[in-house]
């Protein structure tokens, strides 16, 4: 009987997980359950396929994000990252250049977001400046240069090997509400997602982000190379974005360089609310899969429930006040139970 | 050095008294190592633009303009630049100042719906309703900050989505007409050529000054962004400071809120949209330290008229707004990168300093 009371609340915590992504899985799931009571059109296959739709790009540029905030950073320029990559290649594959196809159109991208990459990286690393005014310069400078000097069009008709992919579809199921169909594009999402979960949990570079995130100093004393980590995930950050910018473009089939614009401050929130610790050294992608979904579906559920759309901006708000809210109040008590000194929760935005 | 000569002494304590004042010249002159840097910033940057275009640039109209532009952000910079003295930041200042003239815009034409007169007499009224909209944004981030606990750049990024979701939601994304007719004639109106916005600001500034440098509150403040472990040893009760802290800020917004309404009647909810990020190169370049601890209102006013200057300059010589914004992130990664070298070499070079000598 003990033995049972014991093993409960262990099972719980296990449950819990690492960055409640427990807790997390619930709210989602007591949030479909009651959607789905209130309004029957909102549990049908259409609806799920189109969350999750929604979601790809969201997820991509999260899972950028979270690397950098793991790493103890924040990233506020990947947006503009993703927009310069992508317009850029679809200016450049216009403008006369043979069409590479569209291998040949995302490995420009990337390459373009990875040395966009390295420069904050480099900023970051070299002078060890604080990440949020350093992304903030950068921001605007990108933004500024592909707005002077690569163009500032609207282009409607992207080339036809990225035309081609924004109308396939992985699989269709027809239903009496309609057809439901699921982009072909979740396939890469979800193949970043999980590459980068093995990366975080098995790899030596993933567990120095960990590291690095938790307390610089001791990191470096450990033997980890702070510098050439803290560029790779700067890196790999942009090139996320770039990737998640081309997926933007091919699906909505046309290419501006006014897109994607304050949306950093909403990916930043979806990660947050996934568990991430805003100081560095936790979270999780399956977290950060779960806040970001969560933010659709809250969404979705708003449109559905007949609020104007001007709300959706304070639901994600109030949403992500109680969600840090609730993680500020645990930290500051469970901080007081074990007599551990509660600076490192009061300690005010990391560089 | 001294001589010793008894006849020479009223010279040698003449010549103390001159070394004494320049170490006091000298340390002045290092304390305000930011102010300096912005003072030669500000006028380098508006001779570089006199002298490329001087017609356009030192034309009355534009030196207006620039007078007219910086009140707001300055305020809205001087907020930011409170937050980030106590170690935090405030990504609300901009919601909160629309949130405030949206306020004031619809409080008048509802009035001057039914009596127009009494509309325009109820103005001081409309003004207090603005600014306190302001205070209560800046206590709630106050309360969320000190009182949960939350870090200040996750408390202020929710309260910006919900007082930006509520602007949008109250004017459904339309831009609103109207204010009292007293406020926009302020607005408009200079003395002594330069315009009463301007005037405005910088008695803010010297307020904020004053407060800062010269008041318990602002050494309290000060030495919580510093080191809060600290200030906490020292009996300072850090939520309390912190919460005074937001309500100021937010009292700031909301009387950028009155800058915004007295210069245009019209309020919005993605009005200064860019001033959010603007703000906080303005801080950071006025010699704010981001991880609190260091600021001087001066530098901050001095970095608001640098980055206009750059941006009517801008104007003046026909580039883009784009170009504009590659200005604003060089600038902020050279000042920053600058500030960085500047302090290793000096932290470099302390152990020799040492010897005595």
């Amino acid at each position: 009987m003990s033995g049972a009371s014991l093993a409960i609340p262990d099972r719980l915590r296990l449950l819990r997980g690492a960055n409640n992504e427990g807790v997390l899985a619930v709210v989602l799931l007591a949030l479909i359950v009651a959607m789905s009571i209130a309004n029957p059109a909102f549990f049908t296959l259409p609806t799920a396929f189109s969350i999750l739709r929604s979601s790809i790009v969201p997820l991509i540029f999260a899972l950028g994000v979270l690397m950098v905030i793991i790493s103890g950073g924040i990233d506020v320029s990947f947006a503009a990252i993703a927009v310069f990559a992508a317009y850029t290649t679809v200016r450049a594959l216009q403008s006369g250049t043979p069409d590479l196809g569209l291998i040949g159109a995302f490995a420009l991208a990337l390459l373009i977001g990875a040395s966009l990459g390295v420069i904050n990286g480099f900023l970051i690393a070299k002078f060890r400046l604080p990440t949020l005014i350093v992304t903030l310069g950068t921001q605007g400078i990108f933004k500024g240069a592909l707005l002077t000097y690569v163009g500032s069009r609207y282009i409607a008709d992207l080339p036809t090997s990225m035309a081609h992919v924004s109308t396939t579809n992985l699989f269709e199921v027809s239903t009496p509400t309609g057809s439901a169909y699921l982009h072909v594009l979740v396939v890469p999402a979800v193949l970043l997602a999980m590459g980068l979960a093995w990366v975080l949990r098995s790899t030596m570079f993933g567990r120095s982000i960990y590291a690095i995130g938790g307390d610089v100093e001791a990191a470096r004393r450990a033997g980890i190379r702070v510098m050439r980590t803290q560029v790779a995930v700067y890196v790999i950050a942009g090139t996320m974005a770039a990737a998640g910018g081309m997926i933007y473009v091919i699906m909505g089939r046309s290419a501006s360089p006014q897109i994607l614009v304050g949306s950093e401050l909403d990916i930043i929130a979806a990660v947050v609310l996934g568990g991430a610790s805003i100081f560095g050294g936790r979270g999780s992608v399956l977290g950060t899969a779960l806040g970001v979904i969560l933010v659709q579906v809250i969404y979705n559920s708003l449109i559905l429930a007949g609020v104007p759309s001007a709300w959706q901006r304070t639901a994600v708000g109030v949403l992500l006040i109680i969600g840090v809210g609730i993680q500020a109040v645990a930290s500051r008590r469970s901080s007081r139970a074990s007599v551990i000194d509660e600076t490192h929760q009061k300690q005010e935005v990391p560089a | 050095m001294k001589l010793a000569d008894p006849e020479t002494k009223p010279l040698s304590r003449l010549n103390d008294s001159v070394d004494a004042g320049w170490t006091r010249l000298l340390g002045l002159g290092r304390i305000e190592g930011g102010v300096r840097r912005m003072l030669i910033l500000v006028v380098v940057a508006f001779a570089v633009f006199a002298a490329l275009k001087p017609s356009i640039f030192l034309s009355g109209t534009n030196l207006r303009n620039i007078a007219l532009n910086s009140p707001e952000i300055g305020v809205i910079a001087i907020a930011m630049m409170l937050a980030m003295l106590t170690g935090g930041i405030d990504l609300s200042l901009v919601a909160m100042a629309n949130l405030s003239a949206i306020t004031m815009s619809t409080m008048f034409t509802a009035v001057a719906a039914g009596d127009p007169a009494l509309a325009e007499q109820l103005f001081p009224v409309i003004l207090l309703a603005g600014i306190a909209v302001g205070v209560l944004g800046g206590a709630i981030n106050g309360l969320l900050i000190s009182g949960l606990g939350i870090t200040p750049i996750l408390a202020t990024l929710g309260t910006m989505q919900i007082y930006n979701g509520i602007a949008v939601a109250w004017t459904g994304g339309k831009t609103l007409y109207g204010s009292p007719s007293a406020l926009t004639a302020i607005g408009s109106s200079t003395v002594a050529g330069i315009p009463i916005l301007f005037y405005v600001f910088v008695l803010v500034a010297v307020a904020i000054g004053v407060v800062v440098t010269r008041t318990p509150l602002g050494l309290r403040i000060q030495l919580q962004g510093a080191n809060p472990t600290a200030a906490r040893y020292s009996g300072i009760a850090s939520r309390k400071i912190l919460l005074s802290t937001y309500v100021l800020t937010g009292l700031l917004s909301g009387i950028a809120g009155v800058l915004f309404i007295a210069r245009n009647p019209t309020a919005s909810a993605d009005y200064g949209a860019s001033y959010v990020l603007l703000v906080i190169v303005i801080a950071v370049l006025g010699g704010t330290n981001p991880n609190g601890g260091f600021a001087t209102v001066l530098g901050v006013v001095l970095a608001t008229l640098t980055l206009q200057i750059v941006s009517s300059g801008f104007t003046a010589m026909r580039l883009s707004a784009y170009q504009y914004a590659i200005a604003q992130g060089l600038i902020l990664v050279a000042a920053m990168a600058f500030e960085q070298v500047k302090w290793r070499r000096r932290l470099r070079s302390r152990k020799p300093a040492v010897q005595p000598g």
